[in-house]
């Protein structure tokens, strides 16, 4: 289980992406990391990849129209540090398909997202709830 | 991150790491040179068992890129401290290898002590001309 609950920020609709944005990396990470030859689990991988990418744009999305919303100061910063994944992500998946699913490339993919979301989550994003906090925004808001 | 609660730190004599990974992080701007991060087999697969809640049994491609990560998370955090002190500097992406022995002028090795496991640092800069 890649979620903790110390990963929850106190903003209702965040944590609830977060925790879903989770589970699906946590399904593509786990396809990623199945003992079964490559062959045998590429078409899994794929498919939770592109169920993990289509959700991280969306949330990102969501996420920042939530910040401009609390007037949230940091917004233009972490909108770069989203939009800098997204471009990441987008360069990865085209390049491993273009190269015919390479495993090698994936493998390298999964780890550095694994490292980037959780310090994304337990860092980055815990900013946006402590503004939020400061302002007195409710976590239902 | 990884809940780290209980570490201390130890110096360390230049070039005598022994450690399974090592990462390299270059500098530029006020300072120019590289970090580099010496990782043991041990610290890396705890470090993303933490993370993952998987196994991993060998330092392989999603070790790498992970730990990889970690170090270039580590230093960003590095320079946005220094930035306060008014030095400004930017990372170049991290490299899996062994450095080049030049001279610096900023020279410093040091270990942490983690209840994952140990990492050690070796500080290469100059200061930009």
């Amino acid at each position: 289980m890649l979620w903790k609950d110390k990963y929850r920020l106190g903003v209702d609709v965040i944590d609830a992406q977060h925790k879903e944005l989770f589970m699906r990396v946590d399904k593509f990470l786990r396809a990623l990391r199945d003992s079964t030859s490559w062959e045998e689990k590429v078409s899994r991988v794929n498919e939770t990849l592109d169920f993990m990418n289509g959700y991280v744009v969306e949330h990102f999305r969501d996420e920042e129209e939530y910040q401009q919303k609390i007037g949230y100061p940091g917004y233009k910063m972490h909108k770069k540090i989203h939009d800098d994944m997204v471009h990441y992500v987008v360069k990865v998946t085209t390049e491993y398909k273009e190269k015919g699913y390479d495993e090698q490339l994936m493998q390298q993919f999964g780890g550095r997202l694994l490292a980037w979301l959780i310090n994304h989550v337990a860092a980055e994003d815990q900013r946006i709830s402590a503004y939020a906090r400061s302002k007195g925004v409710k976590s239902g808001e | 991150m990884l809940d780290l609660t209980e570490f201390s730190d130890s110096p360390v004599e230049i070039g005598s790491f022994g450690s399974d990974l090592d990462i390299c992080i270059g500098i530029t701007g006020d300072l120019e040179g590289e970090v580099i991060y010496h990782f043991p087999s041990e610290t890396s697969l705890n470090i993303v068992k933490i993370l993952s809640g998987m196994e991993f049994d060998s330092i392989d491609e999603f070790v790498t890129s992970a730990i990889s990560e970690i170090a270039n998370i580590i230093s960003g955090n590095v320079l946005t401290e220094l930035s306060k002190e008014e030095t400004n500097c930017d990372l170049l992406p991290p490299e899996v290898k062994k450095a080049e022995e030049k001279d610096y002028e900023i020279r410093r090795a040091c270990c942490i002590v983690t209840s994952v496991g140990n990492v050690c640092f070796d500080i290469r800069l100059n200061r930009a001309k």
